[in-house]
């Protein structure tokens, strides 16, 4: 589609100037490729030397480790990769069938006046800043899930010992489903990017062969967008793992791995907001440093992945994932 | 029986249907009831002075007492400062980085500052913040706190989003137009500034915008480094508050005034990100219609 | 076509930046961004240009916050409520001038700071348990009671130990819901050296500090954090200074104290209890780790009174080189001398304890020792007392 340009058409006016201008502009906008390959390595470089400290002292016992205790300076990261993982099941569990049901409603199935609007709607629960979430998790969600969620949970669900414990709405629970609130535009505008570009061919064959409305969605359209959807919520899993106000504001902070959905947890973004310039000292100040590494590898790994087949699907971009 | 069975599976159709409408209809559910909440507490309390004046003292009004409002002018004045020159560090080098991946693309670089943007996009925020941090208590202590490093945690997160915006807008310039300039003998440089990048203009601008959005909403990377304030700005080497970690200050305190004032401010950052973030879709979506039309 | 839409939108964009400049430019000039400068500083003036920061202690917060917004004008301090151990952090990086917490510093802390530390005790306040337990307004509680609930071994609020201490009150059924603080805190250090005191169990098995493992309950940011989650979740109960109880209208326990009768946290009750404590205090730049104002013996003294702490470098010039100038040093000492003194008038109105004389003159030696370039410091404050 496109191509090299260097060896553009026959000159034409004074051919050094131009020569040097290019140059020049090349080296420019070069020098800002460059700063982003950079900003990689040196969030990378900073954190790797800033967690020196706790990598020489534990070793690999950081990353199996399931005691944070500061009293005796020995620190693992389990509780909070829990807590992490945990938080961030939940919002899929949760937001993928929401976010994958709207956009195959909002491609397929809606009235057409109704899916751009519908649609933008969706999308700007993405606009809304994460602390926002957080002080309405506060105030709304949690009392909600404290009052009406969690006693029904506990007594329809109880049994399996998943929802036992207190119901305070100060949870791992109250944070998953805040996290599946904020990943659900992330999942469902790709999804439906991904949808949209089925070809219209697929749709007409299904439907020329007598199928329903359904019917067609179900077997030609979404197996072909398949692996975009999964794309999505591979983009949506890496946006749940890092976020930080909502869940601080919801989760409980408590520094320990959770027993159940009712438990207080902590994951590694609240644990970096609440502890990082309030360590005990300089070996705590750096297990938290590698923690946040730890974080930064995860949501790298799941980005990386995200991005690879987002990017088989669409071609060229992974689109608005803001 | 043949009849029947086409009633059953247009009956199923109809009912995937309504499931498949309910799940965006329950999507929605936590969008209103955040601006409902929002509109709810917040809307009493905004006044021209709110907009203006500082945070005051805490207090929650008992039998016969009543305590001084106050005003997030303070925040958003430090949100402005913070965003502003985010944007001033990070526009540059994103739409830099934009024009290389899409002008000299075809070399590997091109493809990799590529694909990192994308991928740095993707990096929780909180780390932009660690990062800042981590590196100004080695580099100079006395700066950790202050303007300056919280716009640079704002620029790494914008940084990536600028890179990618712009490199769409600038994709979406068809190449007839690059080369027909090339012919005529226009050095790269001016066609790519001033024929590919005025043609994106809007496009470029929207992305622009869709960052400096973000920016304004994030509290975590601001946690370590604008620090707060009850001023506004006072030089880029002191702490400035800003209006997401205004919300986070005063949303979890017992004091009554705090909490009002954290209501209305996140009713102003909800009404300015929405105004921007409608904004940006309808030019984007014009942009696309135009390019589609011809 | 193209090029003329590319034109409007410069002009949108051009005429936002002009309006945004003219709105920011008429409010800093209208004085919309300064502090309110409606009270007088007393009788020091801080140099201007050398504006200084602080951080810590969210416990003596709302009182820092007064300071900052009266003294000098209310533009020549910055204090961030961060926590008391990020106070303690933040000095010893030296990424504040001063630090605020209500924990002394321990060995490792002292050890680890680049220079000699400073402890000036500039403020004394009460840790108050906070709950929410409908319908409940007064509550009885003793040392061996709160130390069973935040172990988690007392949990509800009808259980025996909790009604034997207050006949007549209906107590729920309900599960006590424990809130502590998640960050490094003073109000921690102070609240869990009480529990020790109280309860060797509790010394051995979770011990004092800043940051311990509660055995049960949530963690919530702050002072601030922990009484806005009381506040507004049934079944809880956390603690706090005083001034966040009274001040945000959360419902507060009395406590049993050593003479035997129930107290409730007030302003007087607390200075009583500093001044029969009558702790034995160290020099400024002495070992401060085990002052301690608990217990104190009085009939109506509170037991949960603690002093809050200043700390500073000693050596200013030393320690900051030339990060600092000459004027944020003398605005610093400034600040301190009028905190120990004139700021002291603002205490018992945000129901804090006012310091006796006696500390006062401690103080003001203390800061008196502070040096920048080798000598005194000079100051409008200093020599005003």
């Amino acid at each position: 589609m496109d191509r090299p340009t260097p060896s553009s058409p026959t000159p034409r006016g004074p051919r050094r100037s131009r020569h040097w201008g290019d140059l020049i502009f090349a080296g420019l906008v070069g020098l800002g490729g460059a700063g982003v390959l950079v900003l990689v390595f040196a969030i990378l470089g900073v954190l790797l030397y800033q967690s020196g400290l706790s990598f020489r002292a534990f070793g690999w016992q950081f990353v199996i480790g399931t005691q944070w205790d500061v009293r005796d300076n020995i620190y693992g990261v389990v509780p909070f990769v829990s807590g992490t993982l945990i938080t961030s099941a939940i919002a899929l569990v949760i937001g993928f069938p929401l976010a994958v049901g709207s956009a195959i409603f909002l491609t397929t199935q809606a009235p057409r006046w109704m899916r751009g609007p519908v649609g933008t709607v969706i999308e700007l629960l993405a606009a809304i800043p994460s602390v926002v979430y957080g002080f309405w998790g506060l105030y709304v969600l949690g009392p909600y899930m404290r009052t009406n969620v969690e006693p029904a949970l506990h007594r329809y669900l109880g049994w399996t010992g998943a929802f036992n414990g207190p119901a305070t709405g100060t949870d791992i629970l109250t944070a998953g489903v805040i996290l599946a609130v904020m990943v659900i535009p992330t999942i469902s505008a790709i999804s439906r990017e991904t949808l949209a570009a089925v070809p219209i061919s697929q749709r007409e064959a299904a439907l020329s062969l007598g199928a329903t409305n359904w019917e067609t969605t179900r077997v030609a359209i979404v197996p072909y967008a398949r692996s975009g959807i999964f794309g999505a919520t591979i983009l949506g899993l890496g946006r749940a793992l890092g976020e930080t106000m909502a869940v601080t504001m919801t989760i409980g902070n408590r520094d320990a791995v959770p027993t159940s959905f009712f438990s207080q947890g902590q994951t590694i973004a609240s644990l970096i907001a609440n502890e990082l310039t309030n360590s005990n000292g300089p070996l705590q100040y750096s297990a938290i440093i590698e923690a946040g590494l730890i974080l930064l590898f995860i949501s790298l790994l799941v980005n990386v992945l995200a991005r690879l087949l987002l990017w088989r699907v669409l071609r060229v971009t992974g689109g608005s994932t803001e | 029986m043949k009849f029947d069975r086409s009633a059953r599976r247009k009956l199923w159709s109809h009912t995937m249907t309504v499931l498949a409408g309910l799940c965006a209809l329950v999507a929605l559910i936590p969008l209103g009831s955040v601006i409902y909440q929002a509109v709810l507490l917040g809307g009493p309390v905004l006044s021209l002075s709110f907009l203006t004046s500082n945070p005051p003292l805490p207090c929650t009004p008992s039998v016969g007492t009543s305590c001084a409002v106050g005003g997030i002018g303070s925040a958003i004045q430090g949100t402005l400062v913070l965003v502003g020159l985010a944007a001033a560090i990070s526009v540059p080098i994103g739409l830099a980085a934009a024009i290389f991946a899409v002008e000299y693309r075809g070399r590997f670089l091109g493809l990799a500052i590529s694909f990192t943007a994308d991928v740095l996009t993707g990096v929780p925020s909180i780390i932009a913040g660690v990062f800042i941090y981590a590196y100004f208590v080695i580099y100079d202590p006395s700066i950790v706190f202050s303007a300056l490093t919280g716009s640079l945690a704002l620029s790494v997160i914008m940084v990536p989003i600028v890179t990618r915006t712009c490199e769409e807008a600038l994709r979406t310039v068809p190449h007839s137009l690059r080369e027909a300039a090339l012919a005529l003998g226009i050095p790269k440089w001016r066609t790519t500034l001033q024929i590919v990048l005025m043609t994106a203009l809007p496009a470029v601008l929207t992305g622009i915008l869709l960052s400096v959005m973000r920016a304004s909403g994030e509290a975590a990377p601001l946690l370590f480094t604008a620090f707060g304030s009850r001023l506004g700005f006072q030089g880029f080497n002191n702490p400035i508050n800003a209006l997401p970690l205004l919300i986070y200050n005063f949303a979890e305190s017992p004091y009554k005034n705090w909490i009002d004032l954290a209501w209305g401010a996140a009713l102003i950052l909800i009404i300015l990100i929405l105004i921007a973030s409608v904004l940006s879709r309808l030019v984007v979506g014009r942009m696309v219609r135009r390019m589609r039309g011809g | 076509m193209k090029r003329q839409q590319s034109k409007a939108w410069m002009y949108v964009l051009v005429a936002v930046v002009v309006v945004v400049v003219i709105i920011v430019a008429a409010g800093y000039y209208a004085g919309w961004f300064k502090g309110s400068t409606t009270n007088s500083s007393g009788t020091c003036a801080p140099p201007s240009g050398g504006a200084i920061k602080g951080a810590g202690s969210t416990l003596v917060y709302p009182l820092m916050f007064q300071w900052e917004s009266v003294y000098g004008g209310g533009t020549a301090v910055n204090y961030a409520s961060v926590g008391s151990s990020a106070g303690i952090t933040d000095i010893t990086q030296k990424t504040v001038q001063f630090g605020a917490s209500d924990a002394p510093l321990n060995h490792a802390q002292i050890a680890a700071a680049p220079g000699k530390v400073l402890t000036i005790p500039e403020s004394a306040g009460g840790v108050v348990p906070i709950y929410n337990v409908a319908g409940v307004p007064t509550l009885n509680f003793n040392g061996s009671v709160l130390v069973q609930i935040y172990q988690g071994t007392i949990n509800n609020w009808n259980s025996t130990p909790l009604q034997t201490l207050n006949p007549g009150v209906n107590l729920p059924n309900a599960a006590i819901s424990v809130v502590y603080r998640a960050d490094g805190s003073g109000t921690t250090f102070i609240w869990t050296s009480y529990l020790s005191l109280e309860s060797s169990a509790w010394a051995s098995s979770v011990g004092k500090g800043t940051m311990v493992m509660f055995p049960v309950g949530s963690g919530q940011a702050k002072n601030a954090g922990v009484a806005g989650y009381v506040q507004k979740t049934p079944d809880t109960i956390g603690y706090v200074d005083l001034n966040y109880a009274l001040n945000g209208g959360v419902a507060f326990g009395k406590v049993l104290n050593p003479a035997g009768h129930y107290v409730l946290a007030s302003v007087n009750n607390t200075a009583s209890a500093l001044k029969d404590a009558n702790p034995t205090l160290p020099a400024g730049s002495g070992d401060w780790y085990n002052v301690s104002v608990l217990n104190a013996p009085g009939a109506g003294d509170y037991p949960i009174t603690s002093l809050t702490y200043v700390f500073v470098y000693q050596d200013l010039s030393g320690v900051f080189g030339s990060s600092l100038t000459q004027t944020q040093a003398e605005t610093l000492v400034d600040f301190l001398y009028w905190m120990v003194t004139t700021g002291q008038s603002y205490s018992a109105q945000l129901y804090y304890v006012p310091l006796p004389a006696s500390i006062v003159g401690a103080d003001e030696t203390t800061i008196g020792s502070m040096t920048f370039g080798g000598s005194a410091v000079p100051n409008s404050c200093g020599s005003s007392v």
